[in-house]
C-alpha cells in the first residue's frame, strides 16, 4: 500500500506543480535558514572533548582588587598571575595539571631559502598533551623533569614540521626559536579543536598553536605576552621579572580531576592556598575560587556568540512562517481534492486510509523541501564564510548528523504542518462531494 | 461614498465562518512583522556603529609590523633608520611609530583618575605611544593646548613601568574626567595613572578612537610621547590621496631589504582593519536584510496563494454577485477589504509580538530597546504588503464573468 | 438484501430542522432493480446516502444483507462499502489525473487484493463496459457516456452484491443514457441488486420495480403503470 500512496503523492504533486513548488520552496527556505544557523550554533557549542570534558577543570582564583570585582557581578578574573600559576603547579595536587600562556616568537628555519617568520607559541607543562588528548604524529610529549629543568625542548605542529623540516620525522632535530636552539621532542598531527577550549580568552575559535614550549621559558627567555594582560594594580618595580611578580593576570590553568572527591579535595587545597596568601597580604577579596569543567567554562565565557543565537531564533521564526504558509497551501490543495476524497470514501477507504495517504503526500513534500533546504544550508554556510572570513572556517561544516537532522526536521515540520489540512480533508462528508458539484 | 457599499459587516461574518485560512494569514503577518521590525532595528543600530568615525585618515593610511630577532638586533637604531626611510619616501605625508592601531582590536588601556590614591573614581582610556609626528601622521588636530615637541619624547624600554610627564588626551576623555568644567580647561591640569603617578595634560585632540570597537568608551584615548624599544614595533604611515596602494608593497620591500635582522609582517591598510573589526556587524546586516526580503516574499506568496484559492472556491458566488449588479471594482474592493481586515488582526498581534521579542532581546542579549515609531511603521508596511499581494487575485476575481452564475460547473 | 424500518434523518442548522427522512420503510430483495423517483428535496439522495453507508441516521433500523449497520465504526462501514456496495454517480466522479486502469483500481486497493487479482478484475470489468482497449487513457479523453461506463466498471470491479446509482444518466444525452441503462440491466441480469435514483420517468419504467419518495417517506409503492398514471395526472 505504501508504494501506492507514494505513487498517488507524486501524481498529486505533479497535478499542481506551482502550488507544490511553492510548498517545497517554503519548507526548503525555512529548513535552509534554520540548518545554517543551527550548524553554526551547534559547532560553537560543541563539546570539543566529550569523553573527559567533566574531568577537566579551569581554575580561577579571585586575586582581584579590594574595591571592585574583576567582572560584574562578582566574577573572579578569567586568568591567573604568574605567582599563583607557578605555586599551584609546584603543589601538584591534581591528577594532572598545566598552567599555560600564549606567546609568539620568530622562528629561523635552517635552509637558506626559508625566511624567518613569526610563530604562535603556547607555553605549557608536560601534562598539557595527555590532558587534552593532543595527537602525536612523531615522538611524544616532553618529560615532567624537562619542565623543572627548563630544558630547551619543543613540540611542534604538523604545519611547522612541514615548513621547517619538509614534513620528515624531525624528532631530535634542532629548531631555532627566539634566537635560541631547541630540540624537537614531538610533532603533533593535525589538531583541530572547535572551540579551542583550552584558551578562549582571545576568542574561542582560533587555531591551535604552531609551537609548544615548557612554561618556565616565559621567565627564562622573557617571552612576550600574548592574549590579554589585565592588572588591577601596577607592577612594583621595573623590568620583566617585576611584571611576573605583579598582580597582572595573563596565565591560564587547567587541572584534571577524576571524580567528585578529587574535585572537592582540590577545591579545599585552592581555598587553603588563598588563605595562606592572604596571610602574606595578597588576595584582598573574600574567598571566591572556581573550578569549572569544560562545558561550564564555555558557558561562562559565552563562547556561543550573541549574534549567532539571535540569528538562530530569527531563523526558527522564519521556519514558522514558512510552515504556516505550507499549512495554508496544503489546505487549498486538499480542499481541491474534496471530490476525490469523497469518491475514495464511497468506494470503501476509511478515514485512516486517507489520513495515511495524505500524510505520505506531505512527507514527500517535506523530504523534497528538506533536500532543497540542505542545498540552501550549504549555500548559506558558504555565505557565512564569505561574510565572516577565515575565522569562522571551522564553524561552517555540515556533518552527517546535521544532514540527517535537516531531513528529519523537514520531515517532522512538514508532517506537523500537514496534520490539520489532512485531518480536515479526511473529515469531508463523502456524501456532500458526490452529488454534481 | 456610501459606507454600506463597503460590506464590512458581511465580509467579517463570512470570514468568521472560514476562520482557519484567515487566522493562518494573520499569524504569518504577525510573525513576519515581528521579524522585520526587530531586524530593521538591529540593522539600523549596527549601521550607526559602523558609521562612527575613527578620527584618523582611514582612507590613506596603513601600518606594518617590525619584529627583530637575534642578538645583533638594535631596536633603537632600527626605528630611527626606518622612520627616516619612510618619512623621506615620496608620497608619504608622515609616519609615526605607534604601539596600537585604532579599531584594530588589540591595544593597551589604563585607568586615569583626577585625584591620586586607591579606590578613586577613574576613567579607562586607550594608550597610544607616539612621537611629535603623531598629529600629522594620524590626521588629528590639537584643539586646545599644545602639541608634543621633540623634547617631550622619550625612549621606552621593555619593562619600563613609569610614564611620561605630559600627555595629549581626546576631547571626550577630557569631558569624562572633568565633567564640571568646559573641556578646554582640562589643559594644564594633572591626572593620575597607576593611581598615583601624575601626568600633565599638555593638549586636547579632537578625536582618535580606541582599538576596541565594542568598547563603550571608544573615544577615550591618551597619547603619550615615547618611542618604544621593544623587539616588536609598528609603523603607522599616512600617504597622499591615492598613493596608499602603491606605497604599501614599496615600503614593505624597502624595510625588509634595509635590515635583515628582523621580519617585516602584518602589512594592512586602516580601511581593511576597520572592515575586519566591523565584519560581524556587516555580516549581521546582510544576513538580516536577506532574511527580511525572503520572508516578505514568502508571506506575500502565501497571501497570493490563499487568496487565489479563495477566489477559485468562490467563483460561482462571485459570478452571482456580478449577475446581481456588483461592479468589477466592487469585487476588487471586497477582496482588498477582506485582506485589510485580516492584516489588521495580524499587525495588531504583530505589534505585541514585536515588542515582546524586543524585550527578550533586551533582556537576554542586552540590545537597546526599540524606538516606539518602529511599531506603527512596521504595521503600515505589512498592511501595504498584504494589499499589494491580494491585488492580483482580486483582479482575477473581478474578471469572472457574471454568466458563470447560471452555469453548473 | 436491504431492509429499512422507520429510518429517520434530520438536518439541523442554527435556525431550522429539516426532516429529510421520516419513518422511511423499504425492503429491497436480492436481484431486484429498484428505481426511486420523487421531486427535488423529497429525500431521494438522503435515502441513497444512508443506503450506501455514506451518512448516518437517527432512528429506526437498517439491515444490509441481513446485518444491522446502525452502530458500526467508520472502519467497519468503510469495509462494508468496499465489499458489498458499488456506487455510480451523476457526475461520474472519476479522478482526473488517474488513467482508466488506476481509476478502476481505486476500490480494489482498499480491498487489499494482490496485484495479479487486481489486474484481472480491472481488465474484466473494463472489458464488460467495452473500454478494455483504452485502459491507459485519462478520463478527460473520453466522452460522457464512456466516462460513466468507466465509473460502472469501477463499481463492479469489486463484485459488489449491491449497486447504488444516483442519477446515473443525468449528465448524458438520451442515446448515451439508453446505452448506460442497457448496461445496468445486463448487470442486474447477472444477479447484482440495483437501486437507482432518477427523475427520468422513462428510465424508471425500465426498472423492475418503482418507488416514489415524497417528504421523506415512501409515499407510494406501485407498479409501473399506475406510476405513469400518477405522473400524467
Amino acid at each position: 500500500m505504501f508504494s501506492y500512496y507514494l505513487r498517488l503523492a507524486l501524481k498529486s504533486i505533479r497535478r499542481n506543480p506551482i502550488l507544490s513548488a511553492l510548498m517545497i520552496t517554503a519548507i526548503g527556505l525555512g529548513i535552509g535558514a534554520s540548518m545554517t544557523t543551527i550548524t553554526v550554533n551547534y559547532l560553537m557549542s560543541a563539546n570539543p572533548i566529550p569523553h573527559k570534558s567533566d574531568q577537566l577543570f579551569y581554575v580561577q582564583l579571585d586575586s582581584w582588587s579590594p574595591f571592585e570585582p574583576a567582572n560584574e557581578p562578582n566574577e573572579p578574573p578569567d586568568q591567573m598571575t604568574w605567582t599563583d600559576a607557578t605555586n599551584l603547579m609546584k603543589a601538584k595536587k591534581a591528577f594532572r595539571q598545566t598552567a599555560m600562556a600564549s606567546s609568539g616568537g620568530v622562528v629561523e628555519p635552517q635552509g637558506q631559502d626559508e625566511k624567518p617568520y613569526m610563530a604562535s607559541i603556547r607555553l605549557a607543562f608536560a601534562d598539557f598533551f595527555p590532558m587534552f588528548d593532543a595527537p602525536f604524529l612523531y615522538g611524544s610529549s616532553w618529560q615532567s623533569s624537562a619542565d623543572d629543568n627548563r630544558d630547551y625542548v619543543v613540540v611542534i605542529s604538523k604545519s611547522t614540521n612541514d615548513r621547517v623540516f619538509g614534513g620528515k620525522n624531525s624528532v631530535g632535530e634542532t629548531i631555532r626559536i627566539v634566537g635560541k636552539n631547541f630540540r624537537v621532542i614531538g610533532v603533533l598531527n593535525d589538531w583541530l579543536l572547535v572551540p579551542r577550549f583550552y584558551d578562549v580568552t582571545t576568542g574561542a575559535f582560533g587555531e591551535t598553536e604552531e609551537i609548544f614550549m615548557p612554561f618556565y621559558m616565559k621567565q627564562e627567555l622573557e617571552m612576550t605576552n600574548s592574549g590579554n594582560t589585565n592588572c588591577w594594580k601596577s607592577p612594583e618595580g621595573e623590568g620583566f621579572q617585576a611584571f611576573l611578580q605583579s598582580e597582572c593576570v595573563n596565565f591560564q590553568m587547567w587541572v584534571e580531576l577524576r571524580n567528585d572527591d578529587e574535585k572537592a579535595q582540590y577545591m579545599d587545597f585552592m581555598n587553603n592556598y588563598v588563605n595562606e596568601q592572604k596571610a602574606l597580604g595578597r588576595f584582598p577579596r573574600p574567598l571566591n575560587n572556581r573550578l569549572s569543567n569544560v562545558m561550564e567554562w564555555m558557558e561562562n565565557q559565552e563562547v556561543v556568540a550573541d549574534d549567532a543565537q539571535i540569528m538562530m531564533w530569527v531563523s526558527f521564526m522564519f521556519l514558522l512562517v514558512c510552515l504556516l504558509n505550507t499549512i495554508g497551501l496544503l489546505l487549498s490543495k486538499f480542499s481541491g481534492k474534496a471530490a476525490e476524497i469523497g469518491l475514495r470514501r464511497a468506494v470503501g477507504a476509511s478515514k485512516s486510509d486517507l489520513f495515511i495517504q495524505h500524510t505520505v503526500e506531505t512527507a514527500v513534500i517535506g523530504v523534497a523541501g528538506g533536500i532543497l533546504g540542505l542545498g540552501l544550508a550549504f549555500v548559506g554556510l558558504e555565505g557565512i564564510k564569505t561574510l565572516y572570513g577565515e575565522f569562522v572556517q571551522n564553524l561552517v561544516g555540515l556533518d552527517m548528523t546535521m544532514v540527517a537532522s535537516a531531513i528529519l526536521l523537514a520531515l517532522i515540520s512538514s508532517i506537523l504542518a500537514g496534520v490539520y489540512p489532512t485531518w480536515r480533508a479526511c473529515n469531508i462528508e463523502p456524501a456532500s462531494q458526490l452529488k454534481s458539484q | 461614498m456610501n459606507i454600506n457599499k463597503w460590506e464590512i459587516g458581511p465580509i467579517f461574518r463570512a470570514l468568521m465562518r472560514n476562520k482557519v485560512g484567515a487566522v493562518l494569514i494573520a499569524i504569518q503577518i504577525a510573525v513576519t512583522m515581528t521579524i522585520i521590525v526587530n531586524s530593521i532595528f538591529i540593522i539600523i543600530e549596527r549601521s550607526k556603529l559602523m558609521q562612527r568615525e575613527s578620527g584618523i585618515d582611514d582612507a590613506n593610511s596603513f601600518y606594518i609590523t617590525n619584529t627583530g630577532f637575534g642578538d645583533e638586533f638594535d631596536s633603537k637604531a632600527t626605528t630611527i633608520a626606518d622612520l627616516e626611510l619612510i618619512r623621506n619616501t615620496p608620497g608619504v605625508i608622515d609616519a609615526v611609530q605607534i604601539n596600537a592601531i585604532p579599531n584594530s582590536g588589540s591595544g593597551w588601556s589604563m585607568s586615569f583618575q583626577t585625584e591620586p590614591g586607591e579606590n578613586k573614581e577613574d576613567q579607562g582610556a586607550a594608550i597610544y605611544m607616539v612621537d611629535e609626528h603623531a598629529t600629522k601622521a594620524l590626521d588629528i588636530e590639537v584643539i586646545a593646548g599644545e602639541d608634543f615637541t621633540p623634547s617631550d619624547v622619550r625612549w621606552r624600554e621593555n619593562g619600563t613601568r613609569d610614564w611620561p610627564d605630559t600627555v595629549l588626551i581626546t576631547k571626550v576623555l577630557a569631558e569624562s574626567l572633568f565633567p564640571d568644567t568646559p573641556w578646554q580647561e582640562a589643559v594644564g591640569k594633572t591626572m593620575y595613572i597607576s593611581q598615583t603617578e601624575p601626568m600633565i595634560i599638555k593638549g586636547i585632540v579632537d578625536k582618535i578612537q580606541a582599538p576596541w570597537v565594542g568598547w563603550s568608551d571608544l573615544e577615550h584615548s591618551v597619547l603619550t610621547p615615547e618611542i618604544t624599544q621593544f623587539s616588536s614595533t609598528r609603523y603607522f604611515i599616512r600617504t597622499q590621496a591615492g598613493e596608499r596602494d602603491r606605497l604599501m608593497p614599496e615600503i614593505e620591500e624597502a624595510l625588509a631589504s634595509a635590515n635583515k635582522q628582523r621580519i617585516i609582517r602584518g602589512l594592512r591598510s586602516v580601511e581593511e582593519t576597520r572592515e575586519r573589526s566591523y565584519r560581524g556587524d556587516a555580516a549581521m546586516i546582510k544576513i538580516l536584510s536577506t532574511t527580511m526580503v525572503i520572508l516578505t516574499i514568502v508571506t506575500a506568496l502565501g497571501i497570493v496563494g490563499l487568496a487565489s484559492f479563495s477566489v477559485n472556491r468562490r467563483k460561482k458566488q462571485i459570478g452571482t454577485r456580478r449577475a446581481l449588479g456588483a461592479s468589477q471594482s466592487a469585487i476588487v474592493r471586497y477582496f482588498m477589504l477582506e485582506n485589510f481586515l485580516i492584516s489588521s488582526v495580524g499587525v495588531i498581534i504583530g505589534a505585541v509580538l514585536t515588542i515582546g521579542l524586543n524585550m527578550v532581546l533586551v533582556n537576554v542579549f542586552s540590545l537597546p530597546s526599540l524606538d516606539w515609531y518602529f511599531v506603527p511603521a512596521g504595521m503600515l508596511v505589512l498592511w501595504l504588503v498584504g494589499q499589494i499581494a491580494v491585488f492580483g487575485p482580486a483582479k482575477k476575481a473581478a474578471n469572472i464573468p457574471p454568466a458563470l452564475a447560471t452555469r453548473t460547473v | 438484501m436491504l431492509t429499512m424500518h422507520n429510518v429517520k434523518k434530520i438536518f439541523r442548522t442554527d435556525l431550522v430542522e429539516t426532516h429529510a427522512l421520516r419513518d422511511f420503510n423499504l425492503q429491497v430483495d436480492e436481484g431486484d432493480f429498484v428505481a426511486v423517483t420523487g421531486p427535488s428535496g423529497s429525500g431521494k439522495t438522503t435515502f441513497l446516502n444512508i443506503a450506501g453507508l455514506l451518512e448516518t441516521f437517527e432512528g429506526g433500523t437498517y439491515e444490509l444483507d441481513g446485518k444491522n449497520v446502525s452502530n458500526l465504526s467508520d472502519k467497519q462501514r468503510s469495509q462494508l462499502r468496499n465489499e458489498k456496495i458499488g456506487f455510480i454517480f451523476q457526475s461520474f466522479n472519476l479522478i482526473p489525473d488517474l488513467d482508466l486502469f488506476d481509476n478502476v483500481d481505486v476500490p480494489l486497493r482498499y480491498r487489499g487484493f494482490n496485484s495479479a487479482e487486481r489486474k484481472k478484475r480491472i481488465e474484466n470489468s473494463l472489458e464488460l463496459v467495452g473500454l478494455a482497449n483504452r485502459m491507459k487513457h485519462l478520463p478527460s479523453q473520453l466522452s460522457g457516456g464512456q466516462q460513466q461506463r468507466v465509473a460502472i466498471a469501477r463499481a463492479l470491479a469489486g463484485s459488489p452484491r449491491f449497486l447504488l446509482a444516483d442519477e446515473p444518466t443525468g449528465n448524458l444525452d438520451t442515446k448515451m443514457a439508453l446505452s448506460v441503462m442497457e448496461l445496468l440491466k445486463e448487470i442486474n441480469d447477472t444477479g447484482t441488486t440495483i437501486v437507482m435514483v432518477t427523475h427520468d420517468q422513462d428510465l424508471a419504467k425500465q426498472a423492475k420495480r418503482n418507488i416514489y419518495v415524497r417528504d421523506g417517506q415512501v409515499s407510494e409503492l406501485s407498479e409501473v403503470v399506475s406510476l405513469e398514471h400518477a405522473a400524467n395526472a
